[in-house]
């Protein structure tokens, strides 16, 4: 069995009912967009210290932003009894893990597409292909760890408060590589390359680590 | 030749025993029935056969392989329609299908035929969500057959069929060896050549059809 096909049909199959139910992505952006606001009004921005301030706004706003958005992943599989359908199957689980990582990523990136430019017009920041490859690779790690832990905590009944405390402690490694990259990207000092490097050592790793995991995780 | 064979299959959850000690044997193209009242084990024999679900003890073989060993090879011959349809309520039928078949690597052309056989040819391009609870029945055994499986284990599959049930499952069980819980003991013995009876996770012995104790 073709593990890729598998994985994109699982995604392809998310996509499409996100795209037809509108459940998450609108919600999403709105928190976002508001999570910037609030930030925007709740310190006294001005030119000088926006590039401090703004990458702190950014990844409080994505790692909020993420925590809903992998903690649905599975929860709607197992509201529905389909997970169990799917596994039924001979499809191997850590393609269907990758299946739902790479939804869920998408999901994100596409939020990201309102974050990035939002914060731009509330803080006046440069928005450039450097802070752009920045959050994307941090996505990378962070969808896969949060997307392993959502499907752990899908069969408990606190798993909207579990979710968090799993997942963010292991995300801080995401968000200190990421948030140094991010303000050398807005101009502040810092060494970008070294940032961009630990995030791509972060991403192989927890990859890794979480796809070894999710047969263990899946099965019943 | 039997295709199913499980001795002192047994299962606790947690402190609770579910089922203690069934053996069965199931021939090739065979139908039997388990009967019970609700909480008697039917599901969790269905889930320990369906491979979904390891029993604490016990032996299980089917096609001659062991089912927990080798279940992920196994699931290529096994279709299991659960008691909860499982269906992604924003895709059509069709598509919930074509889902399905990429994950058993079985045709597409599959999909139609199966939407006939539970006779939802009809409403093939809708949603899933938007169909009744006998349709959304319907569209799960027609997943369970996608991929044309050898033993078809059926968990109350007349629970919302309507008045017929009977042929439909008829239509849906000809050429299959198949395993199928139901309260229903009419339907029982006109579909299945045996029934297992179950009681509190026992098993109270199997009888041939028309032979059912109650």
């Amino acid at each position: 069995m073709n593990p890729v096909r598998v994985a994109l049909a699982v995604a392809r199959k998310d996509l499409r009912s996100e795209w037809r139910t509108r459940e998450m992505v609108p919600a999403l952006a709105q928190f976002i967009v508001l999570a910037l606001l609030i930030g925007n009004f709740g310190f006294q921005i001005d030119g000088h210290n926006a590039p401090t301030i703004a990458p702190g706004i950014l990844w409080l706003a994505l790692v909020f932003a993420g925590l809903v958005a992998f903690g649905r992943t599975f929860a709607a599989e197992r509201e529905q009894a389909s997970l169990e359908a799917m596994l039924m199957t001979p499809a191997s689980p850590v393609a269907i893990f990758a299946g739902k990582a790479l939804a869920a990523s998408l999901l994100l990136v596409i939020c990201e597409a309102v974050l990035l430019p939002a914060l731009t017009i509330f803080f006046g920041t440069e928005l450039n292909g450097d802070l752009i490859f920045a959050v994307l690779l941090a996505t990378i790690g962070m969808a896969a760890l949060g997307v392993m832990f959502a499907a752990l905590v899908a069969r408990v009944r606190a798993r909207e408060l579990l979710l968090p405390l799993l997942t963010l402690p292991l995300w801080i490694p995401f968000v200190v590589a990421g948030g140094q990259a991010v303000q050398s990207a807005m101009g502040l000092p810092g060494n970008y390359q070294e940032a961009i490097g630990l995030l791509i050592d972060f991403d192989i790793l927890f990859v890794v680590l979480t796809s070894l995991a999710a047969r263990f995780v899946l099965d019943e | 030749m039997s295709l199913v064979v499980g001795n002192g299959l047994t299962h606790w959850f947690g402190r609770e025993l579910a089922l203690e000690g069934v053996d069965l044997v199931i021939d090739t193209g065979e139908h039997m029935a388990v009967l019970g009242e609700n909480g008697a084990g039917k599901t969790t024999l269905l889930r320990i056969l369906a491979t979904m679900l390891k029993p604490t003890s016990g032996q299980l073989q089917i096609a001659g392989l062991d089912a927990f060993k080798e279940r992920r090879r196994l699931r290529h011959y096994l279709g299991y329609a659960a008691h909860a349809t499982g269906l992604y309520p924003a895709l059509t039928a069709v598509e919930n299908l074509e889902f399905f078949c990429d994950l058993q690597e079985a045709s597409r052309t599959r999909v139609d035929e199966s939407l006939d056989v539970v006779g939802l040819a009809s409403v093939a391009k809708r949603r899933a969500g938007e169909l009744s609870r006998g349709m959304q029945q319907r569209l799960a055994l027609a997943r369970a057959i996608l991929h044309e499986p050898r033993l078809l284990i059926l968990d109350e599959p007349d629970a919302s069929l309507g008045d017929d049930a009977a042929d439909l499952l008829t239509r849906l069980m000809r050429d299959r060896t198949v395993v199928m819980a139901t309260h229903d003991h009419a339907l029982a013995n006109r579909l299945c050549q045996r029934t297992l009876v179950l009681r509190h996770g026992r098993s109270h012995g199997t009888a041939s059809r028309l032979r059912v104790v109650k």
